[in-house]
């Protein structure tokens, strides 16, 4: 009888046990869907969908299916912090994805460190995210936002020659964690954290390294400025040659943008940190957004091959299947949380096992002969969660494409650059 | 001299704009009650209805205004027909209307971002993007249309108030609403029709809007502190104080961006009215709440 009960036991345990293999793997992501980061956001759930998608098209992950549970978070800071409790204490989720944004990304990672996820992060370059000691953050694109800078600074010294070189420039940039991260960068501020201590000293700057003299300087507040053509009128008064603009949004480029064309405002140059959205070129035209730079971490002519469900899968694959689900092209804000859930499958393909700690220990354990594959190129971390070795890519709007111009040594098909900026 | 009178210029071209959104507000308000919470997020539809006709039929934003001002007067005549209208002898109407427009307001941003996505909208017809320029004075062509156009509206709405008879009713029903239904005056359909025109307003400035600034549909709650500062600073009921009250704080912020900086210049908003509500509650035009 007792051997009966135990047999019966066994079996049920068993069962339950082959029941619990082939339970999906659940992921959580709260995303800004709605609000200031819509635009953003919302291609974040295109990127993250597809890629969850692809992998379970190809027979999931360890043999089960992903479940993406995604969130709008209304690009609130509240509302993403009890978005990513839910997951983790209520849905009881496997992985988390990161969100958008650093203002959001910065409280979040703490919850989530808190609880022992790997926090990938698409989209949060404050270097002040990294510095508060949290075990596995890890960045999925090229390198803190202070650091930005040194691709502008690469721009303006091997691209363009000694005597059309503007010297005088205007830092505009919205009062947003990540545009007064790159802000610190080129001004050459000192980084505290908020609870004080400082994170780096980055004097003297990228545009003063680049022998700029920095003539003007304003910031606008993160919700609710509307007052364009003041901004702009007064960066035409201070007859700045380059034009810095840091915008938190594709939104804001656009309306800085148009700004500076209805009041004539011709720099030889104009830098934004945003704008490689296909919003952008709509809501400027492409006679305007002829000559504009802008950063990027992705672009479609770069030949990176990732990996997916344990095959090769390319930045063009990323493409085609990109345009085949949606009907249309991706820009960074899709590729970005792909590449992020790339790196996540891997991780977890490495680590054999959802054990967030493996997976961290996986993911640190990456070296650049041996680095994590996503469409957005290698990846390899410092201990603080930063890439190494990855240069920001300078995009230039020529014609009503985005051309790829610096770095010129790291691939083919790099377009030469249009400069001085036409005018408006 | 030709820096102040620049600033002077962007600020009177931006507050002709800021008077045409808020003014529906304020009329919606002056006769029936309702702070109308909702009323940026259906600028935002009619700044959509443009852009879809410009986008797909070349239409020119000035030329959609018609069309969005009508579609919009329609949804503002259903919206009080099933929200408002039951609840409108309630003695909490208007403490119940903050609620029920909060929710519209989440309805018609929902329904925007379902319908075409929440991804970032501006028209660009070239006046949007040129300017006039005298010497080193320059007026933004399509903000000075749109604060020109904003103007003819208000004023042919200041008329309609003034000389015809469904004007007399809607003035005496925000005068005094028992007086008005006493003296025979059908209330019901003056609020009917007085909330249809304040959402048709809304649908003419979204029009204005969608040249003006970008937008996509959680915009509107950027602009709902902006314009109910605007109307409680002209006076909550009164559209003559609302387009003073929109002029006078377009210009203050105009300057406070210019030189104090631009941190500053949206915080004007906000700082009008919190003083607003502490020294003159009513306003500059507004009546002084009776006490019982």
């Amino acid at each position: 009888m007792i051997r009966t009960i135990t047999l019966c036991a066994v079996a049920a345990l068993g069962l339950s046990a082959g029941a619990h293999a082939a339970d999906p793997i659940k992921i959580g992501a709260s995303l800004p869907l709605t609000g200031n980061f819509s635009v953003s956001g919302e291609k974040h759930e295109k990127g993250y969908q597809l890629c969850v998608d692809l992998i379970n098209e190809k027979g999931g992950l360890l043999g089960r299916e992903l479940d993406l549970i995604i969130s709008d978070n209304r690009s609130d800071i509240g509302t993403a912090l009890s978005q990513y409790e839910r997951f983790i204490n209520v849905d009881d989720v496997d992985l988390v994805f990161g969100t958008f944004s650093s203002k959001l990304t910065f409280p979040i990672s703490a919850v989530l460190a808190k609880n022992g996820m790997v926090h990938p992060i698409p989209a949060g370059g404050a270097l002040r995210i990294y510095t508060q000691g949290h075990d596995n953050i890890f960045y999925f694109q090229q390198n803190a936002a202070e650091y930005i800078g040194s691709s502008v600074e690469g721009v303006l010294k091997n691209l363009v020659d000694e005597g059309e070189r503007p010297s005088k420039a205007a830092l505009v940039h919205a009062d947003d964690f990540f545009a007064n991260a790159i802000a610190a960068g080129l001004l050459g501020q000192k980084v505290t954290d908020p609870g004080g201590g400082e994170v780096a000293d980055l004097s003297p700057g990228y545009l003063a390294d680049a022998g700029m003299e920095v003539v003007y300087t304003e910031k606008w507040p993160e919700e609710g400025f509307s007052d364009w053509l003041n901004l702009a009128n007064s960066i035409k008064n201070s007859g700045a040659d380059l034009v810095v603009g840091l915008t938190a949004s594709a939104e804001e480029a656009v309306q800085l943008t148009r700004a500076l064309k209805t009041v004539r405002a011709n720099p030889k140059m104009l830098y934004l940190s945003q704008g490689t959205q296909a919003e952008y070129l709509e809501g400027v035209g492409a006679d305007a957004a002829q000559g504009t730079l802008v950063h990027t971490s992705w672009h479609e002519a770069v030949p990176f091959v990732g990996q997916l469900a344990g095959e090769d899968f390319s930045n063009q694959d990323f493409q085609e299947a990109f345009e085949a689900k949606y009907g249309n092209k991706p820009d960074e804000d899709s590729a970005i949380p792909f590449a992020v859930c790339q790196g996540m499958e891997q991780a977890v393909i490495g680590a054999n096992s959802t054990d967030n700690a493996k997976m961290g220990e996986w993911l640190y354990a990456r070296t650049k002969e041996d680095p994590a594959r996503t469409v957005l190129g290698p990846f390899s971390w410092n201990d603080v969660g930063l890439p190494v070795d990855r240069p920001f890519l300078i995009a230039q709007w020529q014609n009503g494409q985005l051309k790829f111009v610096y770095p010129t040594d790291e691939f083919e098909g790099v377009s030469d650059l249009v400069h001085p900026k036409p005018e408006w | 001299m030709g820096h102040t009178l620049q600033i002077l210029i962007l600020g009177l071209c931006l507050g002709g704009v800021y008077a045409l959104m808020a003014c529906g507000l304020s009329l919606v308000f002056g006769v029936m009650r309702i702070v109308n919470l909702a009323h940026p997020s259906l600028i935002i539809a009619g700044a959509f209805i443009s852009y879809w006709c410009f986008t797909l039929f070349g239409i020119d934003p000035i030329l959609s205004l018609p069309i969005s001002a009508a579609i919009l007067f329609v949804i503002g005549l259903i919206l009080y027909k099933l929200v408002f209208e039951k609840e409108a002898r309630s003695a909490k109407y208007s403490e119940m209307t903050v609620l029920l427009t909060f929710a519209v307001a989440m309805v018609v941003d929902g329904a925007l971002g379902a319908m075409f996505s929440n991804t970032q909208r501006v028209t660009s017809p070239d006046y949007a993007t040129d300017a006039f320029f005298f010497g080193t004075i320059f007026l933004p062509k399509g903000q000075l249309y749109a604060g020109l156009i904003s103007i003819a509206i208000i004023i042919g709405l200041v008329a309609f108030l003034r000389y015809t008879r469904l004007g007399y009713a809607i003035r005496a029903t925000s005068q005094n609403r028992a007086a008005a239904e006493l003296l025979g005056v059908n209330v019901n359909f003056v609020s009917l029709i007085s909330f249809g025109i304040g959402v048709g307003l809304a649908g003419a400035a979204g029009s204005l809007v969608s040249f003006v600034f970008s937008f996509f549909p959680a915009k509107h709650w950027e602009w709902i502190a902006i314009l109910m500062s605007l109307v409680v600073l002209g006076g909550m009921g009164s559209v003559q104080g609302t387009v003073i009250g929109a002029f006078l704080l377009a210009v203050i912020s105009a300057f406070v961006g210019a030189y104090a900086g631009a941190t500053w210049s949206t915080m004007t908003f906000f700082v009008a009215l919190f003083v607003i509500l502490l020294v003159r509650p009513q306003g500059l035009f507004g009546e002084k709440p009776e006490h019982v």
